[in-house]
């Protein structure tokens, strides 16, 4: 027998509150291109993105520490799916535990040439050092600052 | 915490890939669910309570046990739901059992294929404040854990290869109907060549559980849940360490724990683990005690967890084969429970008394389950 389909699409916008950490850190990144990780002081770890409080400890978070610019990477992929909002497939990203920072932050990674993923691979194996970049024009927002490597 | 539930697992209903537009998500959840009943030997008049696990956005329907309640009985029924993952929903089905205020419970867990972009719906499992505006749905973050062990484990890819062999062949044997012919191979991310993880399916799974009263009431076959453990890591991926699983490592400590169980590596007979990538089950290999990564190299090699080894890993093909994303994890337990039953079929391994179910979901395994069942004579708590 014939059997139907229907196709539906929703377009619902939300606004999310950022709450005053994740505030305090995009203004940091927008008005002066550094980057931020709140401390917690029961265990002294220094937790990039910033949080109010702990998932470890249940503590709340203490005083900014800034990190970076330089980092290393934990880990990273290639990308040649095309996904909403993103360019153009391929290009890489992944995570990189930032100077000072006991956790790593995900952005993505640029300054390397993703013709031949293999080569690329070696020029972004885990422990790479890479340098934080910050685009001219900032909004306040992850699109803002990439990693290169050193 | 050690949960010594007594609790049995007595009619399963597996159905790993539905390749036909025949069926509306609800009546397929109907069809899974009647099948259930029936290989139990029983009735919805029979069952106490249900829970139910889906994913909204996989469904396309807003708190989709709305949808799903009717069609597995729920309708002037206790059912409870949950979005985490389908062992969630096994988990909480047991432990109502355990409570002793039910006596039966239906768990039933599905993962449609309905959504235009599977992995857009799933980044809407990122935070909306830093990890959003990445490309982080799940394939992503598998390739994040498999880059994080390749850099820890010297030689994996050839290990790697030599797993999804392993899987696809048992897969192969398992379901040759639904593992042949124009199954997609999963869009690639660097370091996971193509055919190193399956494009979704839709699947559906649904068990019934039963008290020990019932069970001897009733003489049922039954597969008892010997030892149930589950933990969760970190929601940011840059807190944990990919190339490890501390959540595996706890709820394996829990299950076994009550399960009695002091030597993993020879005390099951059969073991389904997750393999959304074969990194993953060599992770869970390590994790669950079974081969610390130091062996994985000769244990893969010489066999041990193939077909014909000590320890048949995945007889059933694993996620490698047929990946209904939302419910591959139940569908693990389900596989064990089916064994142990000795209703498997295909794949049926002969005398299994002990078997391991290894459920992971989220991104990178970050929901983690671990249950062991144990063949039980008709009626008898074993």
């Amino acid at each position: 027998m014939e059997l139907l389909k229907r196709q539906e699409t929703w377009n619902i916008t939300y606004t999310h509150a950022l709450g005053e950490t994740a505030s305090w850190f995009f203004v940091q990144l927008r008005d002066h291109a550094k980057l931020y990780g709140k401390r917690d002081a029961k265990s002294g770890r220094v937790l990039v993105p910033p949080r109010a409080f702990s998932d470890q400890t249940l503590e709340p978070t203490t005083d900014w520490v800034e990190v970076g610019p330089g980092g290393k990477i934990e880990t990273f992929s290639i990308v040649y799916e095309e996904f909403n909002g993103l360019p153009p497939p391929p290009y890489a990203f992944g995570y990189v535990q930032l100077d000072n920072a006991d956790t790593a932050i995900g952005g993505f990674f640029k300054g390397v040439d993703l013709t031949d993923p293999k080569a690329a691979s070696e020029k972004l194996r885990i422990g790479t050092r890479v340098v934080t970049k910050f685009a001219e024009k900032r909004t306040g927002d992850v699109l803002d600052f990439w990693f290169e490597p050193v | 915490m050690t949960v010594k539930a007594k609790v049995g697992v007595i009619g399963v209903s597996i159905m790993p890939r539905v390749m036909d537009d025949r069926r509306s998500l609800e009546e397929l959840l109907f069809e899974v669910t009647r099948q259930a009943l029936h290989n139990a030997g029983l009735t919805i008049e029979d069952i106490d309570g249900i829970v139910v696990a889906g994913n909204d956005q996989y469904d396309g329907r807003a708190i989709s046990v709305m949808a799903a309640s009717g069609s597995v009985g729920g309708v002037d029924r206790d059912i409870l739901s949950t979005p985490s993952a389908g062992e969630h929903a096994f988990v909480m089905g047991a432990l109502r059992v355990a409570s002793g205020l039910y006596r039966t419970q239906l768990v039933v867990a599905w993962s449609p294929t309905e959504v235009g972009s599977m992995s857009e719906a799933q980044r809407l499992a990122a935070d909306p404040y830093f990890h959003r505006r990445l490309p982080l749905d799940e394939l992503s973050t598998h390739a994040l854990q498999a880059s994080a062990m390749l850099a820890a484990v010297p030689g994996l890819e050839a290990m790697a290869e030599k797993i999804v062999a392993k899987n696809r062949g048992n897969g192969a044997h398992a379901y040759p109907d639904l593992a042949s012919g124009e199954l997609a191979v999963a869009p690639q991310r660097w370091p996971l060549p193509a055919g190193m993880a399956m494009a979704p399916v839709a699947g559906a799974v649904a068990l019934v559980l039963a008290s020990p009263d019932y069970v001897s009431e009733h003489s049922s076959d039954v597969a008892w849940i010997s030892g149930m453990g589950w933990a969760t890591e970190p929601g940011f991926l840059g807190d944990r360490d990919l190339a490890q699983a501390p959540a595996l490592q706890a709820a394996a400590e829990q299950a076994y724990k009550a399960a009695e169980i002091t030597d993993p590596g020879t005390s099951f007979e059969v073991a389904e683990l997750s393999d959304a990538t074969p990194f993953q089950e060599l992770l869970a290999y390590e994790a669950l005690g079974l081969a610390p990564r130091a062996t994985w190299s000769e244990r893969v090699a010489d066999g041990s967890f193939g077909a014909n080894g000590k320890l048949p890993v995945n007889l059933s093909g694993g996620s490698l084969t047929l990946n209904p994303v939302f419910c591959t994890g139940l569908i693990r337990i389900a596989e064990v429970a089916q064994q142990v039953l000795g209703r498997a079929g295909a794949h049926q391994k002969a005398g299994v008394r002990t078997g391991l179910a290894h459920a992971a979901s989220g991104p990178a395994m970050q929901y983690q389950t671990v249950v062991v069942l144990r063949r039980g004579e008709q009626g008898a708590a074993s």
